[in-house]
């Protein structure tokens, strides 16, 4: 069987066609993510390693003065000019309206960045000194400032990772030039994230260094929150989060999440893995259909659940009428791809979220090392 | 809206604010969207009344109108919250519209934020209105794993100390009876029944802020109600046995066992009835042995493994090498 081809002819002529000419109208409904969009393009053609080729030096200063157009006089980005009224319209009383957005200012640092921009013009001090005010009590971060300086958007992962990026490209570790202006509390947003792990049951707690690990769910992936379902996207941004905040400090130590031999490292990990599955998208959710490596019984399991209730069969019975696995070997899985939450069909996306979570765990940097081996063979590249 | 703002008497006092997209200084806007007219003309009034900061009737219909168009509008939701808290409007009524738009748009995560910030109000929603359950049962035969209405409705249990609410936990079961393998179901029944109980401190970590609490403690119940955990753990068995390839119900019982500070050995005997020599009835089953094998008996765990490895669970072949590896090590 030949090998997957990956047309990167048409891919370019897909992101430039985004990139120069308009985005069809029924993207009105994602007027309000242009950042993002902007990023996925700007990314998509610059993995694809066109961009520098494929825009004019004059197209990607044209680029960059848009994307300072979306920076707010008060520090930050907008994510999409459409709330934009004017400068001389701005008060006190109207500025929510208009407020730089937590995740556009990331997209719109790494835009800035991708376009070889020098960010001389990002307001630095003010984006920082803005940053902090988005971040709750518990550790987690905003979307936006609404009236009266309230943390408007959910406790949610995708914040915390967008932050934590803001921080990284704006202050770095040092912090040169913004020591007097106040961090992040970076002890709390780590609290938070390791909180988010769905918590992992794996074997005991065994030293003090642990002492997140309860926090988490039962299964070891990332939910939006604590105690939400784990989720490879938010998986995603916990890891991105803490890599972006990783500290070499004696004073905040580093999380647990990202090392290796931990608890919840290891029950990262094997949430991650657990992600591969060889039901695709396409083949239709239902019971009853099941997959080729699941080996259910037979009957229509509501009717065996009922059964359990009504003729008052055993556990131990029912168990004795299940039939055995079939042994699966190479030739009988045709093909595999990854979830973003148990028992979901497979997704491109989402072999990107675990891809690059994983990625992040066995670092690709250390060639030839056992761990860069697992990763390329989790995702894949053998 | 089809007679445009621009002919409405109601608006001839409102100077619209066209869109300033950068092209008039020399930028080139990136992710341009050719944009219908309608959407154009609305937005225009919207930047506006809220230049003007203006709480009225007008400028509620306004958001609507904008919402239709693209309900993934980040301030015009928290912009249309302010008005009707301005205005004191009726918020069960924009509850029964938010309803249609949230069948509407099911992907959409600024609707169920904007919900919840209505039932926020304690003075409107001194307990949580009572068709609430049947709504989200609603969305929930459109889709049972909605991530977003998972995450509201996990807000509301916090909210309104639904823990116990008989309605939760029916809810839970109908779903789990109607799919096994609703894991965001299961997950619910999770918090329901092993989540903390108040707003503790530490982002809802069970005993993390108390100090005087030692790590092996934390992430336990204060008070284990054994009876409790048996029969979730009886739950889980008869759950398994309807699919037991079905993960959930597998990582369910290693969190309850967890949550009581019990080990997995004490699913040994049930975990055994699945596994004979090499042939087996669930390869979670394999994988709860190797777990309860590494514990003393490392060889077994190995050759449990393997078996994952090589006819059970081919496709995580590296992952099993990788935990083959590790027991290795410490051996």
């Amino acid at each position: 069987m030949a090998g997957p081809i990956f047309n990167t002819e048409r891919h370019v002529k897909y992101y430039l066609r985004c990139l120069k000419t308009f985005l069809p109208s029924a993207y009105v409904s994602n007027d309000s993510n242009r950042m993002l969009l902007a990023y996925l393009t700007l990314g998509g053609l610059d993995v694809l390693g066109v961009l520098q080729s494929k825009t004019t030096p004059e197209e990607r200063q044209g680029y960059i003065d848009w994307l300072y157009h979306c920076q707010v006089p008060s520090g930050g980005f907008r994510g999409f000019s459409g709330t934009d009224f004017g400068d001389e319209k701005r008060t006190s009383d109207n500025k929510a309206w208009d407020p730089a957005n937590v995740p556009a200012t990331f997209f719109a640092l790494v835009n800035l960045l991708i376009l070889g921009d020098d960010l001389a013009r990002v307001k630095r001090r003010e984006c920082l000194e803005w940053l902090p005010k988005l971040q709750r009590e518990d550790g987690s971060f905003g979307e936006v400032l609404g009236p009266n300086g309230t943390i408007e958007g959910g406790s949610d992962l995708r914040y915390c990772c967008c932050a934590s990026g803001i921080r990284y490209i704006l202050r770095g570790q040092a912090g040169k030039g913004v020591e007097d202006v106040p961090d992040i509390k970076v002890s709390k947003l780590i609290s938070f994230i390791e909180a988010c792990q769905v918590n992992c049951p794996y074997t005991k707690c065994l030293d003090w260094t642990d002492r997140f690990l309860f926090g988490q769910s039962y299964d070891g992936g990332m939910g939006e929150s604590p105690f939400r379902e784990s989720h490879s996207g938010h998986t995603y941004c916990a890891v991105g989060s803490l890599h972006f905040l990783r500290q070499e400090t004696d004073k905040i130590p580093s999380a647990q999440l990202l090392s290796p031999g931990s608890k919840k490292f290891e029950g990262l990990v094997g949430w991650l893995a657990s992600r591969q599955t060889d039901k695709l998208l396409g083949e239709e959710d239902e019971e009853g259909e099941e997959e080729v490596a699941d080996n259910d019984n037979e009957e229509d399991p509501t009717t065996a659940e009922v059964e359990v209730r009504t003729r008052d069969e055993s556990v131990d019975d029912l168990i004795r009428g299940l039939s055995n696995m079939a042994p699966l070997s190479g030739a009988t899985i045709s093909c595999a791809g990854f979830n973003g939450r148990c028992n979901k069909l497979a997704d491109t996306c989402y072999s990107f979220w675990n891809g690059a979570a994983l990625m992040v765990c066995f670092p690709v940097t250390i060639k030839n090392s056992h761990a860069h081996q697992v990763y390329r063979c989790w995702i894949g590249i053998v | 809206m089809a007679e445009g703002y621009a002919n409405d008497p109601e608006w001839a006092d409102i100077t619209p604010i066209e869109l300033n997209d950068g092209s008039d200084s020399g930028a080139m806007p990136l992710a341009t969207i050719a944009y219908p007219s309608e959407y154009l003309e609305a937005t225009s009034y919207l930047r506006a009344v809220m230049a003007a900061n203006e709480m009225s009737e007008r400028a509620l219909n306004l958001t609507k109108d904008v919402i239709s168009m693209n309900p993934a509008h980040y301030t015009v939701w928290i912009y249309r919250a302010r008005i009707l808290f301005a205005l004191d409007k009726d918020l069960i009524e924009e509850l029964n519209w938010l309803n249609g738009v949230s069948l509407k748009y099911l992907k959409n995560y600024q609707i169920w934020h904007h919900r919840q910030v209505l039932i926020s109000s304690q003075t409107h929603f001194p307990s949580m209105p009572a068709k609430e359950p049947d709504f989200l049962m609603e969305m929930f035969a459109q889709d049972s794993k909605n991530y977003h209405v998972w995450t509201y409705r996990h807000w509301l249990v916090r909210h309104f100390k639904l823990w116990d609410s008989p309605r939760e936990l029916e809810d839970v079961e109908a779903l789990i009876k109607a799919d096994v393998r609703n894991n965001s179901a299961w997950n619910h029944r999770y918090m329901l029944r092993f989540g903390p109980r108040d707003d503790v401190p530490d982002a809802g970590m069970v005993n993390a802020g108390n100090a005087d609490i030692s790590p092996e403690e934390k992430g336990r119940l204060p008070v284990v109600d054994e009876d409790l955990v048996d029969a979730e753990l009886k739950f889980a068995q008869e759950q398994i046995v309807r699919a037991p390839e079905n993960r959930s119900p597998w990582w369910y019982a290693r969190g309850a066992l967890r949550a009581a500070g019990r080990g997995l050995g004490e699913w040994e005997g049930f975990v055994g009835k699945f596994v004979d020599g090499d042939v087996v009835k669930s390869s979670h089953a394999v994988e709860w042995l190797a777990d309860v094998y590494a514990e003393a008996e490392k060889v077994k765990a190995v050759e449990m493994l393997t078996m994952l490895k090589e006819k059970y669970d081919p496709i995580r072949k590296n992952y099993w090498d990788y935990r083959i590896r590790q027991l290795e090590e410490v051996a």
